[in-house]
């Protein structure tokens, strides 16, 4: 029949149909803004003494990188366990999640990181610097002195630690009470600074004498040997059996001593040591009251130390001061004078007059004194500013040809006496040792300046290693900068801590650990302002896809063929991790 | 095998037969039986077809040109105000080169609403580049709307098989239905040029500029040329499966004619019949059938009309403001012709109103008696409205 | 967000979107839930023209342009052919602006809708004809200047409620979606490409340049016509059952209109006339939700 049906040759067929994709259209050349990554500064970090990453820190913490996290806390601060129990976080009084709903709890995860790298026994990979000659001498083993052999051995120096008392820590072994900061953390945090190769040598005192023979083994002496000497009251009766100064009474317990005490004992004084004291003594079995001159604001005991006395049943009375102190029968009798109020200093703290006329008596066991304490001898004192004199943000150089440079840093120097001014102390101390030994005096200023996490004044050893940190705008981020759409309402996590009426039974450690779920969900609510931590946001909304994700740079990148400048990308950055310039004509290519 | 049918089902045969794979379609008088007896088949499963009863005529054309794009047989059918709405996607079928087949039942446009029999509402769409046959009779159509797949596949043009309202629609015929291997012998599966296939993805009917434009649509105006050639393969090939052939025209007594007519569809019919009288009796008259109308097949009639002294075209249908179209494109065919025919035009049936025999004999002995044409248009057979404003 | 969702991606760079715009970004997620077994059908809409000029296409599935009112209606026909052919696996899409959507390509979209025929459609809204130069559509909100409702004559008809008018068909699926919420509408996505039966996604897509908003600023505003209640998050399946997907905290609407230059002619007193409205609808929702109204 018929044959199958034929073909015939194919019919012209020009549709449109495509065979191209867009990608032949360099849209970047429609731009004139254009979107770079850049990291600013975390207001925390600035807050901090010590100019730790905090943003980092937290970051690396959410990411289950706990190692990596501990060290970058250690690139900056010796004492990640120690701050994390102790330190009075004037970070968290600037993290922007404050305005959100509640401030990050840096110095819980701090301390939690430090726990972790003890249970798992983690080593730190610092980075140093190749071993140079010079020699260094630090007076005094407290915290600002150890921080300061600590930052010197990475510099590459031989710090050798003197310090007079049997065992080293300083303040932190002898003046820092148990239920706040145990041994086994201080010597731990203490070993990592020996294993850097520094040497501290114990019972040994150091004279003037003994100092101006350090010139011809040292090149330079630190002093941190902080103010050993308490303060006195000057009045009748001070000297009396039963009266003892504060520290010593804490450095007794230190040393073992349980004293048992009963009945009411009076702490006379408002810092640190106050409280420290009051709260040992609860311990003790005895009801301390704590007699402070001025009103409970004006104390300048860190607000938490005061409000964790409070709950630990301390009275405090407010605007009182002794006058004159007499035995009777075994006890004391305390006057007390009232004061007033008569304005405020330029601090805003209260300017006190006594109230004439009124005054009482109350009757105590003990009275403890913590008013202060001083240099234990003028020579620890700094000079002032003079020929040779450097001061800096918390230390004071003094350069004199012929002797070794000395500095005299932590509590001899600082306005706010804490753990980590001390840390920032030491790290001033050594860095400004380390640019007069490389490239001379004139070096120091500038080159400290360099090195400012933010305005300033605290440092990042990081940033003058030359390490990443030191390619960050200075900028800070401000709440106003962040795009907080992206965040939700979390709460802050609750410290655990021992229930009241287990705290006073003994000195055991006051606050608890905390796992790992709990410290990687807070360390998520950081909102990591101004450090990218990858939450591809600015991926995620490019309309133009000009957003690459870089795995072997580790991060993002702009493919400016195609980027519009837009700058969704720069709003949509949670964090304020970029930045929307003027694309400069001449750029293009 | 032989059956008496309607018209209309002799497209839906055609339609089944040819295996048509997604059918939408809305209702108009008079093409409505041609729907309803495929939605017949549908559901019985006479035809395995997919039918969309979409809401409108613009749908239904829209709904096949996303079928025809995905690579399937299609096929619709419309009428007057119907096929009016689908103006843009005409234009848009042919455009995307889609070999979708149409059957248009032409029926008059409004305003008045008028059911009946007339040629302007395919013919105003002569321009949107779709094969146009225009069919006699019943088996025509059938044939036709077969027809219409093989030519629309090779050229990748889409077709419109057209018939008349009511006089051939809703009139029965003896008609030679084939069976299906026979069909299938002379009509493959379609096998698309390009589809849309997430296998082998690409975008179709982009944005165009200038630059590229002009091209495409030289390319259409390339595929209705080839269809002239195409449609004589596709008749090469039915007639030695089916034994039935038409041509792009038929001439019939057109050697010795003096006087030609030219009609298209039923009126053709009704013309054999009076040439036969009319050559009876002496006079020297032929005609001339068009089937193919789009592309205008002017070699054939050239060929055909070329030698006559007059040529008298009938049309049902008409532009206004200009003429009839068929005796447009005829005079436009032939003026370049030396010594080509005086063209008469005529209009006739607007409106279903009959053609009978004596209006073709009136056309033939005016067109005879008068030298040349002294109007454009002859209108036949009008008469004065009573009550008109 | 499921990885292989993040990392997939279904159209090209150089696309000519205008920088910022949120359609762009629409077509980018809902592509990332649909996958490559998809052929989409794109009526006259500003993404005919982003998806570039002939040779090229900035889309990596099939797609085939249609005439502006007949998304609905190619949609069924592609449809159709796929299941010819035996394809139960491939998702037909149509893609239309809100002209295409609410105005000219309604017919066919409610033809489509009442057969119930199998396909998923996505209507991207910017709030007016953007292609053709910021004209005024059905969809255009209560307030806003366009070039045909420019000055005095500012829009004061409300914004047609698509979603209700197809609720109203007993829709198999019915949801609204927003480009500053992706998980959101990337889920809605990929829960309709699970779906037979007629499947609706209204996505609020803003447009800097027809809004006279800032580019950057683009995400922003679309969330915050969100935390306005002037876009809620809502399902409704089978025109019965409501869901709603977020209760924002219902933010005062002023400054997402004093954000935007295509608003900058009203008044205080037009913003706590709008602000009633929004309520107003917002009520309105949660009764037919059954949630009480705050």
């Amino acid at each position: 029949m018929s044959s199958e049906p034929r073909e015939r040759p194919p019919t012209s067929l020009l549709i449109p149909c495509s065979y191209l994709s867009t990608e032949s259209n360099k849209t970047g050349s429609w731009r004139f803004l254009r979107p770079r990554y850049e990291e600013k500064t975390a207001p925390c970090s600035a807050a901090c003494p010590a100019g730790e990453d905090i943003a980092r820190i937290e970051m690396l913490t959410a990411e289950g990188l706990f190692h990596e996290a501990w060290e970058t806390v250690l690139r900056e601060n010796p004492f990640a366990g120690i701050c994390g129990r102790v330190c009075y976080h004037p970070c968290e009084s600037v993290c922007n999640r404050g305005e959100f709903d509640e401030p990050v709890a840096v110095h819980i995860l701090e301390r939690f990181l430090a726990d972790a790298a003890a249970r798992f026994e983690l080593k730190p990979d610092l980075d140093r610097l190749a071993a140079r000659s010079e020699k260094i001498a630090v007076v005094g083993s407290g915290p600002s002195g150890l921080a300061a052999a600590y930052f010197l051995a990475r510099l590459g120096y031989q710090a050798h630690v003197f310090e007079t008392m049997p065992e080293p820590g300083g303040v932190l072994r002898w003046g820092i009470p148990l239920y706040r900061l145990p041994f086994s953390v201080l010597n731990q945090e203490i070993a990592l600074i020996r294993e850097l190769g520094v040497r501290i040598h114990c019972d040994r005192e150091v004279s003037p004498q003994s100092l101006a023979a350090a010139g011809s083994s040292y090149d330079a002496v630190f002093l941190g040997c902080g103010h050993s000497r308490s303060l006195r009251l000057k009045i009748p009766g001070e000297n009396l059996d039963g009266v003892e100064d504060g520290l010593r009474f804490l450095g007794r317990i230190r040393r073992g001593e349980t004293p048992v005490l009963q009945g009411t004992v009076a702490v006379v004084g408002g810092g640190n040591t106050a409280m420290d004291v009051a709260r040992s003594a609860a311990r003790l079995g005895a009801r301390p009251v704590v007699i402070y001159r001025r009103r409970r604001q004006d104390m300048p005991a860190f607000a938490e130390e005061v409000e964790m006395a409070l709950a630990e049943g301390v009275e405090l009375r407010e605007l009182e001061t002794p006058v004159a102190i007499r035995r009777r029968g075994g006890r004391l009798v305390v006057t007390l004078q009232e004061m007033r109020v008569a304005g405020e200093d330029s601090r805003g703290r209260a300017r006190v007059e006594p109230d004439s006329g009124k005054t009482r008596e109350m009757e105590v066991q003990r009275l403890f004194l913590a008013v202060g304490a001083t240099t234990a001898e003028e020579w620890q004192d700094p000079p002032p500013e003079g020929r040779g004199v450097l001061s800096l943000s918390n230390g004071v150089l003094v350069h004199r040809p012929g002797h070794p440079v000395l500095v005299f840093g932590g509590d001899l120097v600082a306005e706010t006496k804490s753990v980590v001014h001390a840390v920032a102390s030491g790290k001033e101390a050594a860095i400004a040792l380390d640019l007069i030994f490389r490239e001379g005096l004139e070096a120091v200023r500038p080159r400290l300046h360099a090195c400012l996490v933010g305005e300033g004044p605290s440092l990042s050893m990081e940033v003058y290693l030359g390490g990443p940190r030191s390619r960050r705008n200075h900028r800070i981020v401000r709440y106003e900068d962040l795009n907080t759409d992206h965040f939700r309402f979390a709460p802050r996590i609750m410290e655990p801590r021992l229930l009241k009426e287990e705290r006073l039974r003994s000195f055991a450690e006051m606050v608890l650990k905390i796992g790992a779920n709990l410290a990687t969900r807070e360390a998520e609510r950081c909102f990591s302002c101004g450090l990218c931590n990858d939450c591809d946001n600015c991926q995620l909304f490019c309309p133009d896809l000009a957003v690459i994700r870089d795995r072997k740079a580790g991060s993002r990148s702009i493919n400016y063929d195609y980027c519009k400048g837009c700058g969704l990308c720069v709003v949509e950055c949670p964090r304020n991790a970029m930045v929307l310039e003027e694309e400069a004509l001449c750029a293009r290519s | 095998m032989r059956k008496v049918i309607e018209g209309s089902h002799a497209v839906s045969e055609g339609a089944r037969l040819a295996r048509a794979q997604v059918i939408s379609a809305y209702p108009i008088t008079p093409q409505t039986h041609i729907v309803e007896r495929l939605s017949e088949f549908c559901a019985d499963g006479t035809l395995d077809a997919r039918f969309l009863r979409v809401e409108s005529e613009h749908s239904a054309l829209a709904a096949l040109i996303g079928a025809a794009s995905t690579g399937v047989r299609t096929f619709t059918a419309t009428s007057s105000q119907g096929l009016a709405l689908m103006h843009e996607l005409l234009h848009w079928a042919s455009g995307a080169r889609l070999p979708i087949v149409m059957a248009n039942v032409n029926r008059a446009l409004a305003p008045g609403w008028n059911i009946w029999a007339d040629q302007t509402d395919s013919l105003a769409q002569r321009d949107t580049g779709w094969i146009q046959l225009y069919c006699e009779d019943s088996q025509e159509v059938l044939d036709s709307t077969l027809q219409a797949y093989r030519l629309a596949e090779w050229v990748y043009l889409p077709v419109m098989v057209i018939l008349d309202a009511f006089f051939l629609s809703h009139t029965y015929e003896p008609v030679d239905i084939p069976d299906q291997e026979t069909v299938d012998r002379f009509l493959p599966p379609f096998r698309p040029r390009f589809h849309l296939d997430p296998e082998s993805p690409c975008t179709f009917g982009q944005m165009s500029p200038p630059g590229v434009y002009m091209e495409m649509r030289r390319s259409i105006q390339a595929a209705m040329e080839d269809a002239l050639a195409a449609f004589a393969d596709v008749e090469e090939e039915f007639s030695r499966v089916h034994g039935r052939r038409y041509g792009p025209v038929e001439a019939i007594q057109c050697d010795d004619a003096e006087v030609i007519l030219v009609t298209s569809g039923t009126v053709t019919s009704t013309s054999r019949q009076v040439i036969a009288e009319l050559r009876a009796r002496g006079e020297k008259v032929g005609l001339l059938k068009i089937k193919l109308f789009r592309p205008f097949p002017m070699e054939s009639i050239r060929a055909a009309l070329g030698r006559a002294q007059k040529v008298a075209v009938i049309d049902r249908n008409f532009s206004f403001g200009a003429s009839g179209i068929f005796a447009q494109e005829i005079r436009a065919a032939l003026c370049n012709l030396p010594g080509h025919p005086a063209v008469f035009g005529y209009i006739a049936g607007l409106g279903g109103r009959d053609v009978t025999t004596a209006v073709i004999e009136e056309v033939y002995v005016r067109t005879r008696d008068a030298e040349r044409p002294q109007e454009e248009s002859i209108w036949m057979g009008l008469q004065e409205v009573k009550h008109a404003t | 967000m499921q990885l292989d969702t993040m990392d997939r991606e279904y159209i090209h760079s150089g696309h000519v979107g205008c920088p910022g715009c949120g359609a762009a970004i629409a077509m980018r997620f809902v592509l990332k839930a649909l996958g490559e077994k998809t052929i989409m059908v794109m009526p006259a809409c500003c993404w005919s023209i982003i998806a570039g000029p002939y040779p090229q296409s900035a889309l990596k599935i099939p797609m085939l342009h249609a005439a502006f009112e007949t998304g609905g209606a190619v949609a069924s026909g592609v449809r159709a052919a796929l299941d010819v052919k035996g394809d139960a696996e491939t998702t037909v899409v149509a893609w239309a602006g809100d002209g295409g959507t609410f105005d000219i390509g309604f017919q066919a979209l409610s033809g489509a809708v009442e057969r119930n025929e199998n396909f998923l459609y996505v209507c991207y809204d910017n709030e007016a004809y953007m292609n053709t130069g910021v004209q005024r559509s059905s969809s255009t909100p209560y307030g806003a200047w366009t070039t045909t409702t420019p000055g005095r004559q500012w829009k004061r008809l409300r914004k047609k409620n698509i979603v209700e008018a197809l609720v109203a068909h007993r829709i198999h699926y019915a949801a609204t979606a927003n480009i500053a919420y992706p998980e959101d509408l990337m889920g809605k996505a990929a829960r309709a490409r699970t779906m037979t039966g007629s499947r609706f996604l209204h996505i609020f897509a803003s447009c800097p340049t027809g809004w006279r908003l800032p580019s950057e600023m683009s995400v922003k505003i679309a969330r915050m016509a969100v935390q306005t209640n002037i876009f809620p998050l809502y399902e409704v399946e089978d025109g019965v059952r409501y869901t709603i997907n977020f209760m924002p905290k219902g933010y005062l609407v002023n400054e997402y209109f004093r954000l935007q230059g295509r608003f900058k002619h009203l008044t205080d007193e037009d913003l706590a006339e709008i602000q009633e409205m929004v309520d107003e609808d917002w009520n309105l929702l949660l009764r037919k939700a059954g949630v009480a109204p705050a």
